[in-house]
């Protein structure tokens, strides 16, 4: 089983907790006991752009899409037997223990290898050409109805043009479970399930030359008609790092755009 | 959904559609399958889970096993160990829907192989045993895993575990057929796609899961104890079907906490006669007949809570042993209010405990000690719209001799109280209330 774990403030945010495995320190043992194929840290909700195509214009707003400032601050991806083992290796990643950490399988096909993963095996000796975004390819019941969902041609182009890293669908909401660690101990819960009408149905991890790029490849996502993509800059750090002095480094960059204005049209 | 057959031993509302099934057959034999349903159900289901990995499949085919039993045991006989039979018949059952459903043949062959690694021979020793753990085990863990909501928690365990068809959980949640379906539908769905794993939790996850399961019986139970709506104040059946499981599990899992939640759980039940007269209202705790109460039900609790240390204070351990105290006093005057108190004070703070041990405290010391306590506590805002604390303070009102205090808290507990016996003893205390005298009315 593949699941998405998805880093976000929660309801009951805690402060920074140095007990218990340092990012490093997860990362590390994640990737050593093979269970951890990807992950990156996003930039906040204030950078994310939603891209959605209508009346063949394409229509850019600032993110997030929710009211609630529920914004994921980074993602996993990650492999292991069951939802068991996925629980207990979110409940040790720092950010479950400061927020809500959100387990959500990826879609399993009937007919698919069972030696292929979500994202390709070597993908971390590839070298980073250009900017990483994650596309939330997301359901929004505003999106234009009858549009072919058709989605081979868009992935084949930009996987030849290198731009498409890996991509998945994942399983709906209601299949996702809710992980926080407090005071040692890990609670799980089946929500609480946004009020949002739009939600997560997928995602795509590309690399492109610039922002507009991006655009360019996420207005031409058929779901991008029918629901709406968010586009999620990757935000890199060293996961070695002392948390407390980065956060104090990055303090300003916390709520301030760093990408084009709202309304921009490639 | 298949039909079946059980006894039941509390409540008939539930029963009816499957006993009249079993009419016209030999009794002895319909009491066999009853019996065996009562016994085996959960068995055969949870093993058939393990094997086919199908929740549907598994059900349907258990079901249909019983469905055979009714044609095949009034012939043959009952076999001499119905429980190997009906796992036996239902895997074929299974393995024969599967087939039609095309499941390619190399899982059916899985499945060959697993049963010859159990050797030929009589199928009644071991039929797909599972060496370390009992099935059921298994599948109480996984009904009650809490990456489900507590209400698919509670369905799974009745319908899967418990062996009560879907109308029957619906009819006791007060809920539409439809809504209780597709509940467990999307329970369901959610262990397969999300992989919730058919096990025994590890040793480090036991302890902090094995709460989950006992918080799930003890909410069958409390529905039935004191139903939350509807007309009648309790639902025996519930309650009756929260012990048997709850029973199951200390019986595969033998320890100090559910040990505990079933000494509590029978303490209550055992008073159940008790505490609704005739024209089904509610009798309080000093009021109960007490030679009414089920002795055996008292003695198996006292001798559960006998058997594991006391050490741990366990809320469930505490709520126990303060319902021990309750059924050991011969009289309501000669109930320890003392030791109470000193019970309650272990419980996990709640707004319901403080109200709890306000009434112990005005039962033990001067009604105005526990007056004051509940004055804090309606001040704390904490229990605002709850009945039961204008009753305790109207009661308490009441024992202190300040009678029109008490009708003024009857008066707001009958206008919050949610089913209709809670309503009508409280009106009922009401109009008990001596005339006040003269000097008190101003």
């Amino acid at each position: 089983m593949e699941y998405l774990l998805m880093y976000s403030q929660g309801t009951d945010p805690q402060p920074w907790d140095p007990a218990g495995q340092s990012i490093g320190e997860w990362v590390a043992e994640t990737i050593e006991n093979r269970t951890n194929e990807y992950g990156e840290r996003l930039r906040p909700a204030e950078d994310t752009t939603l891209v959605r195509v209508r009346d063949g214009k394409v229509l850019l707003t600032e993110g997030p899409f929710t009211e609630s400032k529920e914004w994921a601050g980074g993602f996993d991806i990650i492999s292991c037997a069951d939802l068991d083992e996925a629980i207990e290796i979110a409940s040790k990643h720092p950010a479950t223990r400061m927020g809500t950490t959100e387990v959500r399988p990826f879609m399993v096909w009937p007919d698919a290898d069972p030696d292929s993963f979500v994202v390709p095996l070597g993908f971390a000796e590839r070298p980073v050409k250009g900017k990483r975004y994650l596309m939330l390819v997301c359901v929004d019941p505003s999106g234009e109805k009858g549009v072919e969902d058709e989605v081979d041609p868009w992935v084949e182009r930009w996987d030849t043009a290198g731009v498409r890293l890996f991509g998945e669908v994942l399983r709906p909401p209601a299949d996702g479970t809710f992980v926080r660690t407090r005071q040692g101990k890990v609670l799980v819960t089946d929500g609480p399930y946004s009020e949002a009408k739009e939600w997560i149905a997928g995602l795509d991890v590309i690399e492109v030359s610039d922002f507009d790029q991006a655009v360019e490849v996420a207005a031409g996502h058929p779901m991008a008609r029918s629901g709406l993509i968010a586009l999620v800059p990757a935000w890199p750090f060293d996961v070695d790092g002392d948390h407390a002095a980065r956060e104090q480094r990055e303090a300003s960059e916390w709520g301030r755009r760093t990408e084009p204005a709202v309304g921009a049209t490639p | 959904m298949g039909s079946s057959h059980r006894a039941r031993r509390g409540g008939d509302a539930l029963t009816s559609d499957r006993t009249e099934q079993a009419a016209g057959l030999d009794p002895a034999v319909s009491a066999a399958v009853r019996e065996a349903y009562e016994s085996e159900w959960a068995s055969v289901v949870a093993t058939l889970i393990r094997v086919t990995g199908d929740w549907d499949v598994a059900e349907e085919a258990a079901a249909g096993a019983f469905e055979r039993a009714l044609v095949t045991w009034p012939r043959d006989g009952v076999p001499r160990t119905p429980g190997a039979w009906l796992t036996t018949t239902a895997r074929n059952l299974a393995l024969d829907r599967l087939r039609r459903r095309g499941v390619e043949a190399t899982k059916l062959k899985e499945w060959t192989v697993m049963d010859d690694r159990h050797g030929p021979g009589d199928p009644a020793q071991q039929v797909l045993a599972d060496p370390d753990w009992d099935d059921r085990l298994r599948l109480i863990f996984t009904c009650a895993h809490p990456a489900l909501s507590l209400e698919a928690r509670v369905a799974l365990t009745l319908r899967t575990v418990g062996g009560l068809t879907t109308p029957e959980v619906a009819r006791a949640f007060l809920v539409s057929e439809s809504t209780l379906a597709q509940r467990i539908v999307r329970a369901k769905a959610k262990i397969a796609h999300a992989a919730i794993p058919y096990i025994v939790p590890s040793p480090d996850a036991l302890p902090e899961r094995l709460d989950g399961v006992l918080a799930v019986l003890y909410l069958i139970h409390t529905e039935g104890y004191t139903a939350s709506s509807g007309p009648d104040l309790q639902r025996l059946d519930l309650a009756v079907e929260a012990i048997r499981l709850t029973r199951l599990l200390y019986g595969l899992l033998p320890g100090p906490e559910p040990a505990a939640l079933l000494a509590l759980m029978l303490f209550q039940h055992a008073r159940s006669a008790t505490r609704v007269d005739a024209l089904g209202d509610l009798v309080p705790l000093e009021d109960q007949d007490r030679s009414g109460w089920n002795a055996a039900e008292i003695a198996e609790g006292l001798h559960l809570l006998a058997a594991w240390p006391a050490t741990a204070r366990t809320p469930y351990r505490v709520q126990a042993e303060i319902q021990a105290v309750h059924v050991r006093a011969g009289r309501a005057a000669d109930t320890d209010w003392w030791a109470i108190l000193a019970r309650y004070a272990e419980l996990p703070e709640s707004p319901v405990v403080q109200l709890n041990q306000a009434i112990a405290r005005g039962m033990a010391d001067e009604p105005a000690a526990g007056l004051v306590a509940l004055e804090r506590l309606e001040a704390s805002g904490r229990l605002a719209g709850y009945h039961l604390l204008p009753a305790a303070q109207a009661d308490l009102s009441r024992r202190a001799g300040h009678v029109d205090r008490a009708a003024e808290f009857y008066r707001v507990a009958i206008e919050l109280a949610p089913t209709e016996p809670e309503r009508r003893y409280l009106v009922r205390r009401l109009e008990g209330l001596p005339s006040p005298l003269i000097s008190e009315i101003d």
